[in-house]
């Protein structure tokens, strides 16, 4: 056996002796790289980086609990404070502490499997989807809907618009919910980052947009209905917000409720975008009539 | 051993999805890849022909599914690693493909990364976006487009103390169109009118990182660039929606260039300890968009009379945004976290426009208009955590929400200016807790609830008085997987006159079963209820009707079956089914807009229920010919029925399908 170091380490090839399966496709994996600098402490590098010094483990020739950390038995949070070691600065793991993940304690091996994993790129224990439908079955019934997005083709990812390690507050509706949903540029909601579009600014926003987000009007995952509507006919999600009721809107007097002109009995007026077709925002009309 | 928990754990994985039939999610074999100088090289790619037979509404088929006949790539996936970890020019190079040739649904992602010096990241993706102006919405606006992403992410120095990023962003949206215009006035008629759609987002990235002391500072400035040059017209026009209406229109031409830009910076300070962390975020974006509209159209308005008009508007919309916040963790003991995030957000929206339109050769004035949106929302949200043992733990948290909006809508007009000001707040108080059971290992038992109340919604269907009940349970063990899972949430938020409440309940059962390397099954079923009741008011004939319902139920029944068969290592089978269906509110052909004459208020007091169906059976039979190499032969079968409409006119049924050979060592 090699010589521990005073803190226990003995270092990574006398632990492929006993894991040779481990070791053998291990040059695959981006921890790969701190073997591979060769300057790295004993404490940064290879197997006793993440499982912590062998030599108990060495001794007792095997077993579990003389692994300092092996993940498998360790709790929630030494999981937590043994990954975040090294990944805790990331921007992107910003908010994990807080994460809906972390409260319900699904932390990183949940999720991740780093000798066995089934993505290279993460590491992911699954593929994405299969992942995150594991738990959250109804949003796998969302994305069957016929109008979706196309998670289940493999054009998107989850990941798209979550972050599964945690967001800070959004920025739309009141701040506090939705949560796990990333920001795009300008800590807007994420459609926005694909649907430029939608996006502006315009001359004239629809306060919709800005206020509540997309989803006043649309379901993110899937709905039944076209354009991911909430409802089947337009004209049923605006009169919902527009009638002009108690002290909402921009004014606190209420969304205006349509013109007598529109004689609701017409099929003409129930479809509201043929005439109102800029409904995300106008820069020529207030009315987003172009 | 080793081979049999790689083929089930890829058996578990593909299973729990739900897959469209291609490409083969089956392996050659374990990927063991072969070494080529310093490197190992794996690599496998499926070629195969895709088929398509069509039934009924193809517009509907391609908005939801999309996939037609012919050649493609499938999919495939190039690693290279290197063995030892220090390559001369990369360590490891990663290329994973799907659905190139012309499938609708396209990527590629690359990695290419030289350990200690570099990492560049690419993605691109393809996806074409169809929408038949589906009949459901009454719409009249179709595109037939596609769009294009691409993200560049290059990294210096990745594993230092000192990092530096560059990036490149591009978004562009190309395709014909349908819109509709509406002509001379506000109840004049509409007519469709082609576009030409060319949108494109291009953004610039450049930052760094660096740690010293136990900090690590992350900032990054960006350039984000976007412009829309579609233009609509000219065309030769139809006499308009409404035939009884008289407006006629013979030429229409619509030019609207629309650019800008939103150049921002981003923040970023962390510290982790063992005891606390915290990080610190700000980030400063500031948009601007200039456009100008020009718009000819001639006809005649809806009296009859000739009409030559012109418009012409431009101006500008900005939209600075600040974000900040602050998260602050502390772990006094190994089983208790509190955390705090504070965020706050300001974003300030602006716009003008000049307003001038010519009929038949005479002027008239210039309407100026303008509007400001802000809004200042400033959050707390304080959570704490306790694992009590392995078996329990807690967690509760006080969420507060206070957010400013102020308006104002004004324009001007031959020198008099008349303008609204308003600001109003609202705030939320949010209460959650939740505990975690876990009496054995392989079982996990969670309840959480929320409740909330806001004070002054924006929207009548914002959320006002609010609670959610959560709860999940699942068993895990080593080839049996069970869960089930209940959401419900409840939102009421009412004014004197008007209300709206909302009930949505959702229940979710899952099971996958692995006996062995030879045979696995996966099924589930979810609910998802939603019912809403909202108070809406509108004009029938002139009157105005108030005190009205929109009412909405949807009962969306959602269930999966996949199972996996394995024959003595020489062929694999797999079959699936999924259906998803909205009973609505029970009736089986309920009239969402019934024939009404004077008493329009039934339009919506009829419960709005539209009861579908989606079915999506398939099966992929895999065969391996060499060690090297599998036959591949897919069926999936898309029907799509609705039972609210008398005409089923967007119905279809589409048997679609593929050959293939997967090539892979």
């Amino acid at each position: 056996m090699a010589k521990a170091t005073p803190d226990g380490y003995v270092g990574g090839s006398v632990c492929r002796a006993c894991h040779p399966d481990v070791w053998q496709s291990f040059f695959r994996n981006p921890h790969y790289k701190s073997v591979a600098s060769g300057k790295e402490t004993p404490a940064k590098t290879g197997c006793e980086g993440c499982h912590g010094p062998g030599k108990q483990h060495v001794e007792a020739r095997g077993g579990k609990p003389t692994i300092p950390f092996a993940f498998s038995l360790l709790g929630p949070n030494q999981v937590l404070d043994r990954c975040l070691t090294c990944h805790g600065k990331d921007f992107t793991r910003a908010d994990v502490r807080r994460s809906s993940h972390t409260q319900a304690e699904i932390v990183c091996n949940h999720c991740h499997s780093i000798h066995k994993p089934s993505t290279q790129k993460f590491l992911l224990a699954k593929q994405q989807t299969a992942l995150c439908y594991q738990c959250h079955a109804n949003v796998r019934a969302q994305f069957s809907m016929p109008s979706r997005h196309r998670v289940n083709e493999g054009f998107m990812n989850c990941t798209d618009c979550h972050n599964p390690h945690g967001t800070p507050a959004p920025t739309w509706r009141m701040g506090l919910r939705p949560r796990m949903v990333t920001q795009a540029l300008a800590n807007e909601e994420p459609c926005l980052k694909c649907h430029t579009d939608k996006r502006g600014p315009f001359a004239f926003e629809h306060a919709a947009v800005r206020v509540d987000g997309c989803e006043t009007c649309h379901y993110p995952h899937g709905s039944p209905n076209p354009k991911l509507f909430r409802r089947a006919t337009t004209f049923a999600v605006c009169l919902e917000c527009h009638n002009g009721s108690g002290e909402f809107g921009r004014q606190a007097d209420g969304i205006p409720a349509h013109s007598p002109s529109h004689d609701m009995r017409n099929p003409r007026y129930q479809n509201c975008t043929t005439c109102h077709v800029r409904i995300h925002g106008s820069n020529s009309d207030r009315q987003f009539l172009r | 051993m080793r081979n049999a928990l790689l083929i089930a754990a890829i058996a578990i994985g593909q299973l729990t999805a739900q897959p469209t039939v291609a490409p083969s999610t089956e392996p050659v074999g374990p990927a063991r890849g072969e070494n080529v100088g310093g490197y190992n090289i794996s690599d496998s790619f499926e070629l195969g022909y895709r088929f398509r037979s069509l039934g009924g509404n193809l517009g509907k088929y391609r908005s939801d599914v999309n996939f037609g006949n012919g050649i493609r790539l499938l999919g495939s996936r190039l690693q290279l690693n290197s063995r030892e970890g220090r390559g001369r020019l990369f360590d490891e190079l990663s290329l994973t493909t799907q659905g190139l040739g012309n499938d609708p649904y396209q990527s590629a992602i690359l990695r290419l990364e030289k350990n200690r010096i570099y990492r560049y990241d690419l993605s691109w993706r393809l996806a074409e976006y169809y929408n038949p102006a589906l009949a459901v919405s009454a719409g009249q606006h179709l595109l037939d487009t596609r769009r294009r992403f691409q993200d560049h992410d290059f990294t210096l120095f990745p594993q230092s103390g000192f990092k530096l990023f560059a990036g490149y962003t591009r978004n562009s949206q190309t395709g014909p169109g349908l819109s509709t215009a509406q002509a001379f006035d506000s109840r004049g008629d509409e007519f469709p009118l082609f576009m030409d759609v060319r949108r494109q987002r291009n953004e610039y990235r450049l930052g760094g990182e660096a740690t010293l002391a136990g900090f690590t500072l992350n900032f990054l400035r960006g350039w984000d660039n976007f412009k829309d040059d579609t233009p609509i017209g000219p065309q030769t026009l139809s006499a308009g929606n409404n035939t009884a209406d008289l407006t006629t229109l013979s030429s229409f031409r619509r030019t609207e260039p629309y650019h800008g830009n939103s150049p921002y910076w981003r923040l970023f300070l962390t510290r982790n300890t063992r005891k606390f962390s915290m990080n610190a975020r700000y980030s400063n974006v500031s948009g601007r968009r200039n456009f100008l509209v020009d718009e000819l159209a001639i006809g005649a308005d809806r009296l009859g009379a000739a009409r030559n008009r012109q418009v012409f508007v431009f101006g500008s919309g900005s939209r600075p945004v600040v974000a900040a916040s602050l998260n602050l963790s502390l772990h006094p003991t190994s089983k208790l976290t509190l955390t705090n995030h504070t965020g706050f957000h300001h974003s300030r929206m602006s716009g003008d426009a000049s307003f001038q339109e010519i009929n038949n050769d005479r002027a008239g004035a210039q309407l100026f208009n303008f509007q400001y949106l802000g809004i200042r929302s400033i959050q707390s949200i304080t959570d704490a955590t306790y694992s009590a043992a392995k078996w329990f733990g807690v967690y509760g948290g006080y969420h507060y929400s206070t957010r400013r909006i102020q308006s104002l809508e004004g324009q001007r007009f031959d020198g008099f200016t008349d303008s609204v000001f308003f600001e109003q707040r609202n705030r939320v108080h949010s209460g959650l807790g939740g505990l975690r059971l876990r009496p054995v290992k392989a079982l996990t038992i969670q309840l959480d609830t929320e409740i909330g109340r806001a004070s002054r919604p924006f929207f009548p269907v914002s959320e006002r008085n609010y609670h959610a009940v959560n709860g999940r349970i699942q068993y895990r063990a080593r080839n049996l997987s069970l869960s089930a899972q209940t959401r419900t949430f409840y939102n009421n938020n009412s004014v004197s006159l008007f209300a709206h409440s909302s009930r949505s309940r959702q229940y979710s059962y899952d099971a996958s079963w692995t006996p062995g390397s030879r045979f696995s099954i996966d099924a589930g079923y979810s609910k998802l209820h939603l019912d809403t009741s909202t108070g809406i008011a509108y004009f029938a004939a002139s009157q105005f009707i108030e005190g009205a319902k929109s009412l909405y139920i949807s009962n969306l029944h959602s269930a999966h079956l996949g199972s996996r068969v394995a024959f003595a290592k020489r062929a694999d089978l797999y079959v699936g089914y999924s259906i998803v269906r909205d009973t609505g509110d029970g009736r089986q052909f309920p009239s969402p807009i019934p024939a009404v004459d004077n008493a329009a208020i039934q339009v919506f007091s009829f419960a709005q229920t539209f009861p579908m169906s989606y079915q999506a059976p398939m099966a992929r039979l895999s065969v391996v010919l060499t060690s090297k190499l599998r036959w591949n032969l897919g069926y999936q079968h898309y029907a799509y029925r609705e039972d609210f409409s008398q005409l089923f006119y967007q119905n279809y049924r589409a048997h679609t399908g593929y050959v293939s050979l997967l090539w892979s060592f």
